[in-house]
């Protein structure tokens, strides 16, 4: 996983969807119970993403918004398309 | 049964998509006019809707002050109301006509306008920032036609127009008024359009309630009722419109920005309402509904029809929103004018925009009901709803009739106690800007808020949920499916969430329309707070929050036992809250007021339950609260001197109300804060009241200028005074609280 990445959609949530910082690691579940964010926060997620990637997420399935990690994937495989 | 303090309409003034008159308006909506067109205030660059529903008159041909839009809209309405109404100064006593509108966006296009200075041209013009807060409104309609009756901003978002409403009936009904100027305003604005463009929820076209379902359109305007006792109108010889009966608020307790999906909220606003009329089901012949055009609001609002009114084969709906676009905090009243004309004239105005295809589908999904689809339909229109639903799950329903009818009285004459008090406020200044509260995650664990819940919230919503919830647990209540109706919130406010619009307002203006935050916008409604705190509590009553400056802590109060009274409750949650941010510290010093008080922040709720209640449920009673008084004299918004009189009034007919004479008050708990001029209205007033040397305790020596958090303190102070007084000092205590542009409201509170 790139690292450098994952930081900076790490930093993205906390700053956007106020997370605390300490309380969210690479593979918290984001809409599990703890964090529980909802469909209005994967909003935010899309337009914080193509913000800092110029990666498109609309549309993209469901399974790629559950953690930094499959964050981070998504947007290595897409980077520059 | 019985009716004697029947309410009737005897004004209307509209301004909005459709025209400049009421006039214009109805005969456009009757007619299927839309007043749909492309967005022309707003850059829409990139968004993918750039349809709205704005009034095309500029603001300067509105009125002629230098007011926010919001205000302008309002006074060009209130104006032909009051004309229509024929009012005049001799034939109403100015004090007993007061001014209660409802809100959504406050200024938002002078901070739109303030911070793009700012931002752009660097340098921002400081008259903008009075315009900024909702407060203002109603206080400006008051002072633009010199009304000195009680004001109030209604701010619950798409939902207040028709709150206002009720309240202004409510107040009528026990007496405080012989009429109001009634209704909402809003203008179009950036926020709103970047805020509701973020959440996805803009039709692309013009918004198709109840047929494509796909979103709204924003509109902008006024609605404006003059709502009257029938004893004043008849005793002028006015006309009369129709009458008001009864009207419904609920809370979903559901989430921030969708409707419950079962409709139980909104069925229960009209369930109140119904009900609080005298009717039946089977009695209604028209409803305008809320029918915003969003999916989530339709299939909601399609099955709460269903479910009430499958038994009714005569009932007409439909939603002019598909010609004025949708008003936000004005929606409420402006569908009221349109309700009332409805019964007036036996006409029902259409829901328009289906084409041939559409009318098959609608077939299906209408069942029995008539959805009037693009022509309007003749026919009796004795009794007729207004259905509001906004943001936080607050629900509004209200009954307009023909004719007078016996409404139930519900109301008693109940003793209403304090039996819990929950502070937070302002205790260390590390920053030099002010006293903050220190909020840390011990703060929601002790009361099981967990992280995916206050996550969401903004400050000011923080402040008010931990508030809220320490009130509720020292009163020892526990919300569950016994009570959860019969349990209320009035949160007062100031200056609402200023930190969270202003936030989302620089995003927009620096990163374009296209890209607001859809995270933080459900938070720049000023009702979100009071919306977070009812779906964590679980609060499905009444549930308003007021902006009127530093005194709508004690405002709320006196809300709240009045809400207690009317019968509608049997415990009121009543809230104080204000932030101090960097954005709040930097406005407020700005105006220069930084230098004559220490600005604070926070919230305070107070517990307020009528003594069944609180017999019944072995609760611990802290005090009486014995009177109230809510009064007004208008001034320049900003400014307080020239409304002495206000102050007098509202402390003699608190202590009126609580059957004393104002030498019986053991000690005041006042409002000054270190500013001069505010300070000496203050002591020039006690001195001309009681006729002896009176304590006066200010609270914000302590907690500074936590301005509705410190009205709201006063009480809870003063409360806790009497609860602990071993040594027999004190019998009665005055709370009085001023807010700019002449606003009191006083609470005499009683030992036990």
């Amino acid at each position: 996983m790139n690292t450098e990445i994952a930081e900076k959609i790490k930093g993205m949530l906390v700053e956007n969807l106020r997370i605390p910082a300490d309380e969210l690691e690479y593979t918290s579940e984001l809409f599990g119970d703890d964090i529980g964010l909802d469909s209005i926060d994967s909003i935010e997620i899309i337009a914080g993403i193509d913000n800092l990637f110029g990666v498109q997420m609309t549309g993209a399935a469901r399974e790629n918004f559950q953690t930094i990690e499959t964050l981070t994937k998504y947007v290595e495989e897409h980077m520059g398309e | 049964m019985g009716n004697e303090r029947r309410c009737v309409v005897t004004g209307l003034g509209l301004v909005c998509a459709l025209g400049d008159s009421v006039d214009k308006c109805w005969n456009a909506a009757a007619n299927g006019v839309t007043g749909i067109r492309e967005v022309t205030t707003v850059d829409t660059t990139d968004c993918y809707a750039n349809m709205g529903a704005e009034v095309e008159a500029r603001s300067s041909e509105l009125s002629s002050e230098n007011y926010d839009r919001s205000s302008l809209l309002c006074i060009k309405a209130a104006g032909e109301a009051l004309a229509d109404a024929g009012y005049s100064a001799d034939c109403f006593d100015s004090d007993r006509i007061g001014v209660i509108i409802g809100n959504c966006v406050g200024g938002a296009a002078s901070i739109d306008k303030y911070y793009t200075d700012e931002i752009k041209n660097g340098n921002a013009d400081t008259s903008d920032i009075l315009k900024m807060p909702a407060s203002a409104i109603a206080n400006n309609v008051a002072k633009h036609f010199g009304l000195n009756g009680a004001t109030a901003n209604i701010v619950n978002a798409c939902a207040a127009g028709t709150m206002s409403l009720s309240y202004a009936c409510d107040l009528i009904r026990s007496g405080k008024a012989d009429a109001f100027a009634a209704g909402g305003s809003d203008s179009f604005s950036s926020l709103a359009f970047s805020g509701f463009h973020a959440l996805h929820a803009l039709a692309e076209g013009p918004c198709s309630p109840f047929n494509k379902s796909n979103g709204i359109t924003l509109g902008e305007g006024a609605g404006i009722l003059i709502i009257e006792s029938y004893e004043h109108a008849v005793k002028r010889g006015a006309k009369i419109y129709c009458e008001v009966l009864g009207s419904g608020v609920s809370s979903d307790a559901h989430h921030i920005t969708a409707p419950r999906p079962d409709g139980q909220g909104q069925m229960s606003a009209i369930k109140r309402a119904i009900r609080n009329s005298g009717l039946e089901f089977t009695d209604i012949d028209y409803i305008n509904a809320h029918g915003t055009g969003t999916a989530k609001n339709d299939e909601a609002e399609f099955l709460s029809l269903h479910t009430l009114f499958d038994g009714n084969d005569h009932v007409s709906v439909s939603s002019t929103k598909s010609m004025t676009g949708h008003c936000l905090g004005a929606a409420g009243s402006i569908e009221a004018v349109f309700t009332v004309k409805a019964v007036c004239e036996d006409t029902v105005p259409p829901t328009i925009g289906y084409n041939e295809e559409d009318l098959e589908n609608l077939k299906e999904k209408a069942g029995s009901i008539d959805f009037v689809p693009n022509t309007k339909r003749e026919k009796p229109v004795n009794y007729a709803v207004s259905n509001s639903f906004a943001f936080g799950g607050n629900n509004a329903s209200i009954v307009f009739a023909k004719n007078p009818h016996d409404i139930p009285d519900n109301t008693n004459k109940q003793r209403v106690f304090v039996t819990g008090i929950g502070e937070l406020l302002g205790a260390s200044d590390e920053a030099g800007k002010g006293l903050r509260c220190d909020i840390t995650g011990d703060d929601y664990k002790e009361h099981g808020i967990k992280m995916a819940f206050y996550r969401k919230l903004d400050r000011f919503s923080q402040l008010q949920l931990i508030s809220g919830m320490r009130a509720l647990a020292d009163a020892k209540i526990t919300v569950d499916e016994a009570n959860e109706n019969d349990i209320g919130i009035i949160i007062g406010t100031a200056d609402g969430p200023m930190t969270e619009i202003v936030g989302f307002q620089k995003n927009t203006i620096l990163n374009g329309t296209a890209n607001g935050s859809a995270f933080s916008f459900p938070n720049t409604v000023y009702n979100a707070a009071g919306g977070y705190f009812s779906i964590f509590a679980g609060i499905k009553g009444y549930n308003v929050t007021v902006a009127n400056g530093i005194q709508a802590g004690l405002q709320s109060i006196c809300y709240a036992a009045d809400v207690l009274h009317s019968g509608e409750e049997s415990i009121m949650v009543a809230s104080g809250t204000d932030e101090n941010t960097d954005v709040t510290y930097e406005l407020y010093e700005k105006l220069g007021y930084t230098e004559s008080f220490r600005l604070g922040e926070g919230s305070v709720s107070i517990v307020l339950e009528t003594e069944e209640s609180a017999e019944k449920r072995g609760a611990e009673k802290l005090c009486e609260i014995a009177g109230t008084s809510m009064t007004h004299k208008s001034v320049e918004f900003g400014t307080l001197r020239g409304s002495e009189d206000a102050m007098k009034r509202a402390i003699l007919e608190a202590c009126e109300s609580a059957g004393i004479a104002p030498d019986e008050i053991s000690a005041v708990c006042g409002f000054a804060d270190g500013n001069k001029t505010v300070d000496d209205i203050e002591r020039a007033v006690y001195s001309e009241v009681f006729t002896k040397d009176i304590p006066v305790i200010s609270v914000r020596n302590d907690i500074g200028e936590a301005r509705a958090a410190a009205a709201a303190q006063q009480a809870a102070y003063a409360a806790k005074l009497l609860k602990n007084d071993s040594e027999g000092k004190y019998n009665y205590i005055l709370a009085v609280a001023a807010g700019v542009g002449g606003s009191y409201s006083a609470v005499v509170l009683k030992k036990i």
